[in-house]
């Protein structure tokens, strides 16, 4: 057992506006999640129901109100932040590309951490037709930010990768291309991947451990 | 004697616009805003009329008192948001004084409360003017850019380079004013200074070349100001943990 992401008694509310006052919500209660080194985790609930909260507790996007998560055995607190998501990678719902061309946003990590990487052939792997990468990135497709947005998010070079409903937002074929891709980079990369879904038949494809996220916790997903 | 009758009209032209303004239902506003100024302006003249008499260090008294309330206007501009009042009146303060000093160290003025005082007001009012403008666009654009600086963050983007898109769509709402001021000085309006200059009978090249300069001054300081305003106020707006702040809507 090579446990690489624990969540343990993982508390959170929410602030929502219920006609216009600010009422907290608990949204997840004392959940427990663990997670193994290169194992890929699909969290399935309804729309509402936490999920990406959940995600964002991971990479510290939002703060826990309780409990602890352990990467690596190491409270992720005690990480500095930008190195925490540098480590723990994460694909939204809605891809969001920085002004620039695609070689830019791809270029993004490595300008950040001074390394040095082969775009080219990240973009190959990212399945990114060379001819794109000089083109501007806001004029691409959905499918085709979404797959910039992945590649971008590989460039940092992650132990753990968060996906957000990461086709949700696509049509048909693309979603089935950026499906296929993110299953490929997760075995080729050994990737812990945490993906979350609306979709149960997207869940089932995955295949991988299946949990559904209810009441604030996770229960194994039983078909 | 001019002054008498100068109040007079004003009290007349309070009355007759309040008066007209009624029919829209804004008569009680006007009538209170003009009565308003007229105490406030009144006030004014008395303590510049005393700190003329007085040590220069009272006037820079006065200039820091403004300074600070001008600070504290820009700070509820941005939605009273958290440790933004320090850097508020400190960036007002700084700027003016950086753009004040040479007006004086290369004796365009004497260094006299007579020309300290409306000097460096007139930069405070006009840093502020541009700093609440920028503070309030860089929130904007912050709150409607979430996702393009949690996009940024969840690389590993430290806050400063996630929202460094909105700081320069903040500093950039807020010089246009300025910019298209400068563009039709003279054009379109005969600015304040020089007005003023050629009422009291000044030669028109004097109150041209001593209306530029402020200008100059004026939208060197509200650069000044919202820059350090936006740069320093950045931190305001995530958490210690690089998080951006979820109460800002």
């Amino acid at each position: 057992m090579n446990v690489h992401l624990e969540l343990k008694n993982v508390s959170k509310a929410i602030l929502r506006k219920v006609n216009n006052t600010r009422v907290k919500i608990q949204i997840l209660s004392n959940l427990d999640l663990q997670v193994q080194k290169g194992e890929l985790v699909t969290v399935m609930g309804a729309s509402g129901s936490g999920k990406t909260t959940l995600l964002r507790l991971i990479n510290r996007l939002s703060e826990i109100d309780s409990g602890i998560i352990l990467l690596n055995g190491k409270d992720i607190r005690d990480y500095d932040p930008m190195e925490l998501r540098r480590k723990v990678g994460m694909v939204f719902q809605v891809p969001v590309v920085f002004k620039g061309s695609v070689r830019d946003n791809l270029a993004f990590g490595m300008r950040l951490w001074g390394d040095d990487m082969d775009l080219e052939a990240l973009a190959l792997e990212a399945a990114i037709p060379g001819n794109l990468l000089d083109a501007d990135a806001g004029q691409l497709s959905v499918g085709e930010k979404q797959r910039v947005c992945i590649a971008r998010a590989l460039a940092n070079r992650p132990e753990v990768l968060l996906l957000d409903e990461p086709t949700s937002s696509l049509d048909a074929v693309s979603a089935e291309k950026v499906e296929t891709l993110l299953l490929r980079l997760g075995r080729e990369r050994n990737l812990t991947m945490l993906w979350v879904t609306h979709e149960r038949e997207q869940a089932l494809r995955i295949s991988g451990r299946i949990l559904t996220l209810k009441d604030g916790r996770l229960e194994e997903y039983h078909a | 004697m001019p002054e008498i009758l100068a109040l007079a009209l004003t009290v007349l032209l309070v009355v007759l616009t309040a008066a007209y303004a009624r029919r829209f239902g804004i008569g009680k506003e006007i009538s209170l805003a003009g009565t308003r100024a007229l105490i406030q302006v009144l006030i004014l003249a008395s303590i510049i009329l005393l700190l003329f008499k007085l040590p220069i260090y009272w006037s820079a008294l006065v200039l820091i008192a403004m300074a600070a309330i001008a600070g504290h206007t820009t700070y509820s501009r941005s939605g009273k948001l958290e440790g933004s009042l320090p850097p508020a009146i400190f960036s007002i303060a700084s700027a003016s004084a950086l753009l004040l000093v040479p007006f004086f160290l290369l004796g365009i003025f004497p260094f006299e409360p007579r020309y300290v005082v409306p000097t460096g007001s007139i930069l405070i009012g006009n840093a502020m003017n541009v700093s609440s403008l920028a503070i309030d666009r860089y929130r904007g654009e912050i709150k409607n850019r979430r996702a393009e600086v949690e996009a940024y963050l969840a690389l590993g983007a430290n806050p400063e380079l996630a929202v460094s898109a909105c700081l320069k769509q903040g500093i950039l709402s807020s010089l246009i004013p300025s910019i298209d001021n400068m563009k039709n000085l003279g054009l379109v309006w005969i600015p304040g200074v020089m007005t003023g200059m050629l009422l009291s009978g000044a030669d028109p090249i004097e109150a041209a070349s001593i209306q530029i300069v402020i200008f100059a001054a004026i939208v060197a300081a509200g650069f000044i100001a919202s820059s350090l305003l936006l740069h320093y106020s950045t931190d305001s707006f995530f958490t210690k943990a690089a998080q951006l702040r979820e109460d800002l809507d």
